[in-house]
């Protein structure tokens, strides 16, 4: 049995951390990192202990990163392993916190946002995440106006994450268009490790 | 890249280019709220990117209800 560290939305060094602590009593750990520089980290900290390594590809841009001492080796000694690598600065989270951008005038709001989300899915650089709470969950349910334009953002790689509290609040859980639901944890954790984060 | 041509129709006012989004919908003819692009003004604007071959009967819709001030390829 793997045990299984969830290092998704963790900062650099913590993904390390985490999973140097859960060497420390299993033989056999999986680390899931949603990205490169966590995976790198996590791989090279393994192999420097003398783990066997295997890392595959999950969808919405995790890495589920293998590690394990075979025969109950010992740990080899690692020395200082949490090595960061510099995080990408063009990194960028999207937090939807209403269906309008922007205060004061809701019928202006909803233009708004619908012409940002547009735009932003004209961008060259897309962000790598977009939280969606309160009335903001209303963009990703069925019959929302924006529903194309994040569909596509999702399937460019985007991850649409969606409150789960939010959803049920409104009695929208069923109608859940795009994205997956999300909670406080990973909504929390996601913008404490955003390099930037948009808030329209 | 996109197998649809596209066109946009634009408005003197973001209130025009909101009804004629009502219009259209109640009309039931394929649409999108768009911002006005770049290449065609700075205005912080929103206009509609209609297909090209719905044009004759968005026209015709719009007639009446609204005035446009512009259809233009996208």
């Amino acid at each position: 049995m793997e045990h299984v560290v969830d290092a998704r939305g963790q900062a650099c060094p913590q993904p390390v951390i985490m999973a140097r602590q859960a060497l420390a009593e299993h033989s056999r750990i999986v680390v899931y990192v949603d990205n490169d520089a966590a995976r790198e980290n996590v791989r090279r900290m393994g192999a420097k202990l003398g783990c066997e390594v295997t890392i595959d590809r999950r969808p919405g841009g995790v890495f589920h990163v293998h590690l394990s001492r075979s025969g109950g080796k010992p740990l080899a000694d690692g020395g200082t392993v949490a090595v960061c690598q510099p995080v990408n600065t063009h990194d960028y989270i999207v937090a939807l916190s209403g269906e309008t951008m922007g205060k004061g005038n809701d019928e202006l709001g909803a233009v708004l946002v619908r012409a940002f989300i547009h735009t932003l899915l004209q961008m060259e650089n897309l962000p790598t995440r977009m939280l969606f709470y309160n009335t903001g969950v209303k963009l990703a349910v069925q019959g929302s106006p924006v529903l194309d334009d994040l569909t596509q953002l999702s399937e460019a790689g985007v991850e649409i994450l969606v409150c789960g509290t939010c959803l049920n609040f409104f009695g929208l859980t069923d109608k859940l268009a795009v994205g997956g639901v999300t909670n406080m944890y990973e909504i929390v954790t996601g913008m404490a490790a955003a390099t930037r984060i948009l808030a329209p | 890249m996109n197998a649809v041509e596209y066109q946009v129709v634009l408005f003197k006012s973001v209130s025009h280019a909101l009804l004629a989004e009502k219009t259209l919908k109640a009309a039931g003819i394929p649409h999108k709220l768009i911002p006005v692009p770049r290449h065609i003004s700075s205005d912080c604007g929103v206009c509609l990117r209609i297909d090209a071959a719905d044009r004759v009967r968005i026209e015709r819709a719009l007639a009446g209800a609204v005035g446009c001030e512009k259809i233009q390829p996208l």
